[in-house]
């Protein structure tokens, strides 16, 4: 246990009570760093609107990930849990996308948005409307066509954790439902649904989490642009911490987006005591 | 040039009896090299984020050789990824290499700051190098007075265009920015792309275009008064260099529009204007080492390039100074003498001539002799031999990553992406670039601008 301790001190509980007084602080990422109390917070909230654009997006990736990939990863699953023969590799199938490295994912899909060389190329080739401008290159689309990609690496992660917490309903709820007349809609909203409930909602949580955190697949594809339309938060932090030589206002954004997820965990807490079965 | 390396004859013949592996002569011959023959290990680490070929080859063809001269100094070679990242995070641990490299003058003023580093002010008189490097360029590593840096890793950006496609067409390669627009025009009108650009791979590469209409527009004499200070960055001159650049984009003569200019790759870049697909390419010197690639026999598009300086207003040729690289002296070096001996040796113009021939590496600013760059394209040392004539004259501009603050930097690189989507007009983002700059300029955090 304490070898654990030390662990978590040293690499958890120091690091970020140093990131809570550096966010006070000046410090430019080298030499000394000056305590500047909540100026960088007046700032990130009053007089700096790239921070707003962040957050929006955010909020926007949020619901995006809140809504695709579980409503697919649910109908997957509901699909795949009754398949006996051939199972496993369909699983295998669906699950594959999320063990590649998110480098070979974004690249992939990058080739294969190319509105010259990729699918978009031939779609384009072939006068399908909407398929000439590059969806990554384009201020509108953007977010939407990143969010596009990361799901296609998520959802079968997703998928996996409801088929097996849908393994582990009894069967006799299914019958019990047939007795009484339910067709699969209702098998599935009443019976299902209340099964999985609480891998659904520790899934949302995570995802929620996640959301707030997003970073890899947007600095891959578009470093936050065109135009800043698919700035997040977390690549603020990295261009104000390594390229505006500026780690104290970047550790103050990085409390912020702490401040957000810790609220999502607190809803959480207070819904489970409230007797939730979460 | 040649009368620069013969008034620094020593240092040409510290170079050749080293070479000629003669460590007690050398040693003799310099006071430096005599104070170092007590053993010394000196740290060097080299970036291996983008692959570790340049980094072997700078072992092979300085350090190695070095290491043999058996003047009591060796210099340990590390391969490090994320080397500035390592760099940093180890120096302020009170530790890190003896030779401290960063990716340019604006970072190793932060780390003089710091006090991270040495000045190197008694060592530059000490081993001539001011007489060595383009005086100007030292200045570049000065804080409060002293010099803590040595600028490596020389960079200017060119035009470069397809020969081939010229020829066949009957263009002629601009010399004025209304010869390069409407040049542009032309090409846009026969089919093909007039400009090979993207950003997709390195985002940053915005300011390169940013630089240039502001150093080629307006002129570097207006760049210079803009960074020093005298005149904003408001001016009307600013603004009508950034309205051009607005319209080369607008017009779609970057890679054929917005939208690919965001999402083409390097690869694609090259590849158009090799194929003839783009006719022109706005680019760096970084480009030579990727040329042959493209527009050798196994590329197969049998075409031909070649390049002029970029277009400027009046038609005279400017060329815009980058620092890629700086190397300074590690505060916490045991031998810092021995560190001084290795960049005395590193920087003499006969080894930069061999890391520019065998590595490809930009040289640093010391006059590297165009007639031992063998092995090179005879287009590549005709770029060097221009852009080093243009840096003894007042032929030269100010590349945005090497005289900019950083976080002005930033701005014009993330916000002209919000003029070119119509989000903000040329005033407000030259206003916002003023009030940024404005800003760092008074906390001290605008790079030295040597006087022109």
């Amino acid at each position: 246990m304490l070898p654990i301790l030390l662990i978590n001190v040293s690499v958890v509980l120091i690091p970020s009570l140093s990131s809570i007084y550096y966010s006070m602080t000046d410090w430019r990422g080298i030499g000394a760093a000056h305590f500047v109390g909540l100026d960088n917070f007046r700032r990130l909230f009053f007089d700096d609107p790239s921070f707003k654009h962040a957050f929006t997006n955010n909020v926007i990736w949020l619901m995006m990930f809140l809504t695709v990939p579980i409503a697919i990863a649910l109908v997957a699953a509901s699909l795949l849990a009754p398949i006996r023969r051939g199972a496993l590799l369909f699983r295998m199938m669906l699950f594959i996308p999320y063990v590649l490295p998110s480098v070979i994912t974004a690249s992939l899909w990058r080739t294969l948005m190319d509105p010259d060389h990729g699918i978009m190329g031939k779609l384009n080739s072939l006068g399908v409307p909407g398929t000439e401008k590059a969806l990554l290159g384009t201020k509108h689309t953007v977010l939407p066509a990143i969010a596009f990609i990361d799901n296609w690496h998520w959802w079968g992660f997703l998928m996996v954790l409801f088929l097996a917490a849908m393994q582990n309903i009894p069967p006799t709820l299914y019958e019990a439902a047939k007795l009484d007349g339910a067709n699969r809609w209702q098998e599935f909203r009443d019976v299902t649904l209340p099964g999985i409930r609480p891998t659904l909602v520790f899934m949302i949580l995570m995802t929620s989490i996640w959301s707030f955190l997003t970073f890899d697949y947007i600095w891959i594809l578009t470093q936050g642009g065109p135009a800043g339309a698919s700035e997040v938060l977390a690549v603020l932090v990295f261009k104000d911490a390594f390229q505006n030589f500026e780690a104290g206002y970047a550790s103050a954004i990085g409390l912020t987006m702490s401040f957000f997820v810790g609220i999502i965990i607190m809803i959480f807490i207070m819904l489970r005591r409230r007797g939730w079965e979460i | 040039m040649e009368k620069r390396i013969k008034s620094h004859g020593s240092n040409r013949r510290e170079f050749l009896l080293a070479a000629t592996a003669l460590p007690l002569a050398t040693a003799l011959a310099h006071p430096a090299l005599a104070s170092a023959q007590d053993k010394a290990n000196i740290a060097m680490w080299f970036d291996t984020t983008g692959g570790a070929e340049t980094a072997n080859c700078i072992i092979e063809t300085a350090v190695d050789p070095f290491n043999k001269q058996g003047n009591g100094i060796t210099v340990k070679a590390t391969r490090q990824a994320n080397g500035w990242e390592a760099t940093k995070t180890a120096l302020a641990g009170g530790g890190g290499p003896d030779i401290v490299g960063t990716p340019g003058p604006s970072f190793a003023v932060e780390l003089a700051k710091a006090g991270q580093i040495l000045p190197l002010d008694d060592l530059i008189t000490k081993f001539g190098w001011d007489k060595r490097y383009v005086p100007w360029t030292l200045e570049l590593g000065k804080v409060s007075g002293k010099i803590y840096s040595l600028p490596s890793e020389l960079e200017t950006l060119v035009l470069y265009y397809n020969k081939t496609v010229f020829e066949k067409n009957g263009w002629k390669a601009p010399k004025t920015i209304d010869e390069l627009m409407k040049l542009a025009q032309h090409v846009k009108d026969a089919g093909k792309i007039p400009f090979a650009a993207s950003n997709a791979e390195w985002r940053p590469a915005n300011e390169w275009f940013v630089g240039e209409m502001l150093n080629h527009v307006a002129g570097p004499d207006k760049v210079y008064q803009a960074l020093t200070g005298a005149i904003p960055w408001t001016d009307a001159s600013f603004k009508t260099a950034i309205d051009d650049l607005n319209e080369i984009q607008q017009k779609g003569w970057f890679m054929g529009g917005l939208d690919r200019y965001y999402t083409a790759t390097t690869d694609d870049r090259y590849t158009s204007l090799a194929s003839g697909d783009a006719a022109m390419m706005i680019e760096g010197t970084w480009f030579m080492s990727d040329a042959e690639t493209y527009f050798g026999k196994d590329a197969g598009f049998g075409t031909d390039w070649d390049w002029v300086p970029m277009p400027s207003t009046t038609g005279e040729a400017y060329f815009d100074v980058g620092i890629g690289s700086t190397y300074s002296i590690n505060k916490q070096s045991k031998s810092p003498d021995a560190v001084a001996t290795f960049l005395d040796y590193y920087f003499s113009p006969e080894m930069q001539a061999k890391l520019v021939s065998h590595c490809n590496l930009a040289p640093a600013p010391v006059n590297v002799p165009t007639g031992k760059l063998t092995d090179l394209d005879a287009r590549h040392v005709a770029i060097l031999d221009a852009f080093n004539k243009a840096l003894s004259s007042k032929g030269y501009g100010y590349t945005t990553w090497t005289f900019w603050p950083p976080k002005t930097e930033t701005y014009l690189i993330d916000n002209i992406e919000k003029v070119w989507a119509g989000d903000m007009t040329t005033d407000q983002y030259l206003q916002g670039m003023q009030d940024m700059f404005a800003q760092e300029a008074k906390a001290g955090l605008v790079p030295p601008i040597p006087p022109r």
